[in-house]
């Protein structure tokens, strides 16, 4: 542990170091933008641009091993300061935090550098992979100078891991954060700045409501490669304004679901998938885009799907005690009682519909529904369990999520997982994983489908003559 | 017809038209039991809860339905027979409307309910036994073209009570939205001003927004005679566009020299028999620099209830509005609105339609 991590372990007040630090009253100007734009290129041009992936993979690897210890004074802060703030419970982000930094380690980065760059030092010099070399060929790739990330905000993860690719690009970053929404990235970004300032001097995070014409102006036009999450209308809005030979990454807005086959529903397997079912319904509220809105149960297990959902209410309300889901805005308590309403009167109309839920709250809620159609949930731990004959039919089902569909989560034997998974992906699912592990997608992941850091850079290839 | 409720909906008819203050308890768990007897989609409700009149000794825990379960299910006591008129909400285009199912005796108990607490509002001169003879003017379409309007239906029964006077300017637009006959109500309102007759306009917040862009578009104001009021509804469901109450108000004051205390807001929707209104005109609790609360009449009580715990909320708290209106004899009288209001002693703020949090994965919320 370097010693500048010894300093204010007890007290850890974060100073005005980066434009999100300063007071919400305090107004930003499209000057102000370009200049911290124009301050963060020459650091990086100082600091980052020549940096040994080595070097960055070390700053890493620590940064995360000291968030993962529980006296980390930004992890304490993160839960002390998380569950006002963010809304979740000090016990939902323990975990999503957990998950996300364990991710990691050096063999990890490695394992991604390799994966789509094809070469492990391909950020460091001309390199040829076995196959290039026969051909007499190398190549290097380059990371943006300025990148910008338009974050979302609804979980941290992903700004997390913009910024953790944007650092192994070597590029200059700002981050602009949704209202209210950056104070992991804030966070994260101040303990870089502990650990190693040169490189916490390369990131900018602020935060200001989403369209504000002159600041994201200022900021698109210095630079050269944009991401962002956000509805298809904010993408579309986005994308207008970044300049024409900068590079945009949209993220657009995806939904996910869970299957479970009939085969893992018996004795010893059933407790387990429930178990998992409820991970991935209680994971960051549900909040994420991997998050699942229904679960299809296949028919023919020693369980059947009504059967599944009531186990499923019995483990959320066992995680309640163990992992709470907290407070919601008064908004999200209408949508969740407006909808069990409904589905209260057609249980009591109909054996194809059953609910279960908290008792004077809105903790979660169950609904099971024999009509397969896939439904949005209105998230925050209120899920749909609805039985289908099989794979296919569950499908044919979410054919209205066909291409706006992430994750599917998956609970199938072992020896299925490869037909599973072929039938997932010719249906256009762009991530198969196991029920579980839906919100913990591994550094690796590519994200919409899409290579996670190799989209992010510009190839250079050198060809010798023979 | 069954005789329980025809007997029950002619007491109340004759308790509310006679002034005679109800005892509400009794009289909510009598009804309770009819409803529970009589209306079979909603003893299932009860019965799925574990409530029925035996469990229930308190008005207050009488199960309350969802709006929206209006649309689902044919939440009434009468055989399909006996219905002579439906009432629709006005939802959005392609929505599924709530269906309120009437007949003669409780189109006659609901007449019976809005009149008294509409004069006391709109008209407390007369009420108060000293008849002015303003000239109403409805901004929505006449019963004949708007037949599933419990809000036009209220209007046509003001029309008839003695010595009324009401005109409906209104039309039924292609598209089946409703529009305003623009050249007629400006012609309406140049001959009041020119008679100095007063005038009480009443409509939807859309209906106004057309009367008042159209006055705008010709440039045209008023300033109506002392005397001349205004009662406001509803929403916009994407009508017009769509303004604030206060801007609502202040353009009403701007073109037709209204004051805001002389403009009343009424709160009443097609799945009640009764209405709320914020304040009398004219009376001191009508300023503007108040918060304006809305009551119901003593036959109509109000539980604000959270929307997260489903528990009753503290004065001063939001929460869901429920209502109980004895005059909803052959539906349901406990309803459950989508609309979140302010528990206030004297009754309660209306802060609007509950914004249902649509659906949303994680790339929705970057605003």
């Amino acid at each position: 542990m370097p010693d500048c991590w010894r300093r204010n372990l007890t007290t850890v007040n974060l100073p005005n170091y980066f434009l999100a630090d300063l007071p919400p009253a305090a107004t930003l100007s499209a000057s102000m933008i370009t200049e911290a734009c124009q301050s963060l290129k020459r650091n990086r041009q100082q600091y980052l641009a020549t940096r040994t992936t080595y070097n960055i993979v070390q700053v890493i690897t620590v940064l995360a091993g000291e968030w993962l210890r529980e006296d980390s004074p930004f992890r304490r802060m993160a839960l002390k300061h998380g569950p006002t703030q963010l809304g979740f419970s000090r016990e939902t982000l323990t975990r999503g935090l957990d998950a996300f930094f364990r991710e990691l380690t050096a063999q990890r980065i490695e394992a991604l550098v390799v994966a789509e760059l094809g070469h492990r030092q391909r950020l460091d010099a001309f390199s040829s992979s076995d196959h290039e070399g026969q051909q007499m060929r190398a190549a290097i790739v380059t990371g943006p100078e300025l990148m910008v990330h338009v974050a979302a905000g609804n979980l941290p993860n992903p700004a997390l891991t913009s910024m953790v690719l944007g650092l192994l690009a070597r590029s200059a970053q700002f981050m602009k954060c949704a209202t209210g929404t950056s104070l992991l990235p804030r966070l994260f970004a101040h303990s870089l700045r502990e650990i190693e300032p040169k490189m916490a001097s390369c990131l900018e995070l602020a935060e200001w409501r989403g369209g504000t014409a002159q600041l994201e102006e200022a900021l698109f036009a210095e630079s050269d490669c944009v991401t962002a999450t956000g509805s298809d209308e904010t993408l579309a809005s986005i994308r207008q304004k970044v300049p024409a030979g900068a590079r945009f990454l949209g993220y657009g807005h995806r939904v996910s679901f869970a299957f479970v086959s009939s085969q893992v529903l018996s004795g010893f397997y059933l407790d387990r998938v429930i178990s998992r079912a409820a991970s991935d319904v209680t994971a960051w509220n549900q909040l994420g885009c991997l998050s699942p809105h229904v679960i299809y149960v296949e028919h023919g297990g020693d369980a059947d799907a009504k059967y599944f959902a009531a186990l499923l209410a019995d483990e959320l309300k066992a995680r309640e005690h163990t992992e709470p889901r907290g407070a919601v805005p008064e908004a999200v308590s209408v949508g969740i009682t407006s909808r069990r309403g409904i589905y209260d009167i057609r249980a009591a109309h109909s054996p194809e519909t059953q609910l279960w839920h908290s008792e004077g709250s809105t903790a979660w809620t169950v609904v099971y529904e024999a009509d397969a159609r896939f439904q949005l949930s209105c998230l925050n731990r209120f899920v749909y369990v609805k039985p289908v004959r099989n794979l296919e039919e569950a499908l044919q089902s979410a054919d209205s999520v066909r291409n706006k569909t992430s994750t599917v989560g998956v609970a199938v034997p072992e020896h299925t997982l490869g037909e599973v998974g072929a039938a997932l992906a010719r249906w256009g699912a762009t991530r198969v994983c196991p029920l579980g592990k839906m919100q913990e997608p591994p550094l690796s992941w590519r994200h919409d489908g899409r290579p996670a850091l190799a989209d992010l850079l510009r190839w250079t290839d050198l060809e010798f003559s023979g | 017809m069954i005789a329980e409720l025809t007997s029950f909906a002619e007491r109340l008819r004759q308790n509310i038209s006679s002034g005679v203050s109800v005892e509400f308890n009794s009289i909510a768990l009598e009804l309770f039991e009819l409803q529970y007897r009589f209306n079979i989609a909603y003893r299932r409700i009860c019965d799925a809860r574990g409530l029925n009149p035996t469990r229930v000794e308190e008005w207050s825990r009488i199960p309350a339905v969802p709006t929206a379960a209006f649309k689902e299910l044919e939440l009434t006591c009468l055989s399909s027979e006996q219905r002579t008129a439906e009432f629709h909400s006005s939802g959005t285009t392609g929505q599924q409307p709530s269906r309120h199912f009437h007949c003669a005796e409780s189109l006659s108990l609901y007449e019976a309910s809005l009149w008294p607490w509409f004069e006391n509002h709109l008209l407390p001169e007369r009420a108060g036994g000293c008849p002015p003879h303003p000239r109403l003017i409805a901004l929505t379409p006449p019963p004949a073209a708007a037949p599933h309007s419990s809000l036009v239906h209220m209007f046509e029964t003001i029309r008839r009570q003695p010595g009324v006077q009401l005109e409906f300017l209104g039309r039924v637009d292609g598209d089946g939205g409703w529009g305003l006959d623009l050249e007629s109500a400006i012609e309406g309102l140049q001959s009041a001003a020119a008679k100095n007759q007063p005038v009480v306009l009443m409509g939807t917040a859309f209906n106004f927004v057309h009367l008042l862009d159209g006055l705008t578009e010709r440039n045209l104001s008023f300033s109506l005679p002392s005397g001349s009021r205004v009662m406001e509804t509803g929403g916009y469901k994407g009508r017009s566009r769509e303004l604030s109450k206060p801007e609502l108000h202040h353009v009403i004051s701007e073109r037709l020299g209204i004051l805001g205390a002389r403009i009343v807001c009424e709160y009443g929707m097609s799945e009640l028999s009764s209405q709320a209104y914020d304040g009398a005109v004219g009376s001191t609790h009508n300023s503007e620099l108040q918060t304006r609360t809305f009551q119901f009449p003593s036959w109509c009580r109000v539980k604000i209830i959270s929307p997260e715990t489903g528990r009753e909320v503290a004065e001063g708290a939001v929460g869901l509005i429920h209502l109980f209106d004895l005059a909803n004899v052959f539906s349901v009288m406990a309803v459950q609105t989508e609309d979140l209001g302010v528990r206030r002693s004297d009754g309660f703020e209306m802060l609007g339609r509950a914004v249902a949090t649509e659906p949303r994965g994680c790339s929705l919320m970057a605003s």
